[in-house]
């Protein structure tokens, strides 16, 4: 089957009930969207399709219905997007492994919710699991994205 | 059940809905004007109140919280849906996390345990007004039987939402080793004509 995947068209050859998740690490190389729980309760595995943030571990790839995103694709070293700059502004990472889902979370709310309040902002990154406990800093994070995405 | 007794044809060819793995098809379609007694119409009540109240609907059926519930023998004690989930005004979860962030659009079934249940529609919660999580069965059946409350439905047009809706249709094959909704989504439907043709009664009138 055909996917296509931070602007670019894969062929592979999966089972359709393949987690797209699997596919995305095994299958691609792509390794920035990481596996935690595979029952949708932790966020880690967090990527977008046609822009809105979907759990990759529950999506199978014959159900992959629009264009991929990872946190790969979500901007450039050159030109980050308005969350990446937020992370690194707060130092939000600890070690880092649910962030790229936390980033990809944010980066869909603030397209649906582009001024949240925090209570906002808690409501919708309870959803993705921090273990180093980082959850003030996302906070301030997702909240100075926001403006920063308003003033653009 | 008494399908017997309902003079709903069970004969006629399936509609237009697309039908998930392993359904097969149900009808909403009348033979002819027959008449169901007030004491069936609130006996076929007492079966779809024990349909509404079970977790496989009344978990979504909650009020303007939006905040859907974890209850029923496969979550042990009774909460909020995990991860502060709440689906807002939306009812889809749009001001937060989307429902279909989880669950997922698909045909291919449920057969993993904990996963996050899908159908091959957007996943969402019942309108608020619909807030049958912990009512009574007098609570629930006014507000069914209610257009102002109801959608502006007749009992043919609940019955026909059933036939429409792959949700619902999940509450019978819920897959992941999750109890299902009581007797069968054709007996439900069955049930609702025949309580439609009763009158809407309700238990206390």
């Amino acid at each position: 089957m055909q996917i296509m995947v931070n602007g670019t068209t894969h062929e592979v050859d999966v089972e359709e009930d393949m987690p797209l998740l699997w596919v995305l690490r095994d299958e691609l190389g792509i390794t920035g969207p990481k596996y935690g729980c595979g029952i949708a309760q932790c966020g880690a595995c967090t990527v977008h399709v046609d822009g809105v943030a979907v759990r990759s571990c529950q999506l199978a790839a014959g159900d992959v219905d629009g264009e991929v995103t990872t946190i790969e694709g979500l901007g450039t070293p050159d030109a980050l997007h308005a969350v990446q700059e937020a992370w690194i502004e707060h130092q939000v990472a600890q070690c880092g492994y649910c962030q790229s889902g936390q980033i990809m979370a944010a980066a869909s709310f603030l397209e649906t919710n582009p001024e949240p309040t925090d209570d906002d902002i808690d409501r919708a990154m309870s959803a993705n699991l921090c273990r180093c406990g980082t959850y003030p800093r996302i906070r301030e994070a997702v909240r100075s994205a926001a403006t920063k995405l308003m003033e653009a | 059940m008494k399908a017997k007794t309902l003079a709903v044809a069970a004969l006629i060819a399936a509609t237009a809905t697309t039908w998930a793995a392993g359904e097969t098809a149900t009808t909403t379609a009348e033979t002819e004007a027959p008449s169901v007694s007030v004491a069936d119409g609130l006996e076929a009540w007492s079966r779809i109140y024990e349909v509404a109240s079970h977790p496989r609907c009344s978990n979504c059926h909650v009020g303007e919280s939006g905040i859907p519930m974890w209850s029923g023998p496969s979550y042990g004690k009774t909460r909020p849906h995990g991860m502060n989930i709440a689906a807002g005004e939306s009812r889809i979860g749009a001001e937060f996390v989307t429902c279909a962030t989880c669950h997922t659009r698909s045909t291919q079934g449920n057969t993993v345990a904990h996963a996050a249940p899908r159908v091959d529609m957007d996943w969402q919660l019942a309108p608020a007004q619909a807030d049958w999580f912990g009512r009574t069965s007098q609570e629930i059946c006014s507000q069914l039987r209610d257009p102002e409350r109801n959608g502006g439905r007749t009992a043919q047009d609940i019955a026909e939402h059933l036939d429409h809706d792959l949700i619902l249709h999940w509450a019978w094959d819920p897959g992941g080793g999750r109890e299902p909704a009581p007797y069968s989504l054709q007996e439900h439907i069955a049930d609702v004509m025949a309580w439609g043709m009763a009158g809407m009664p309700c238990p206390n009138g």
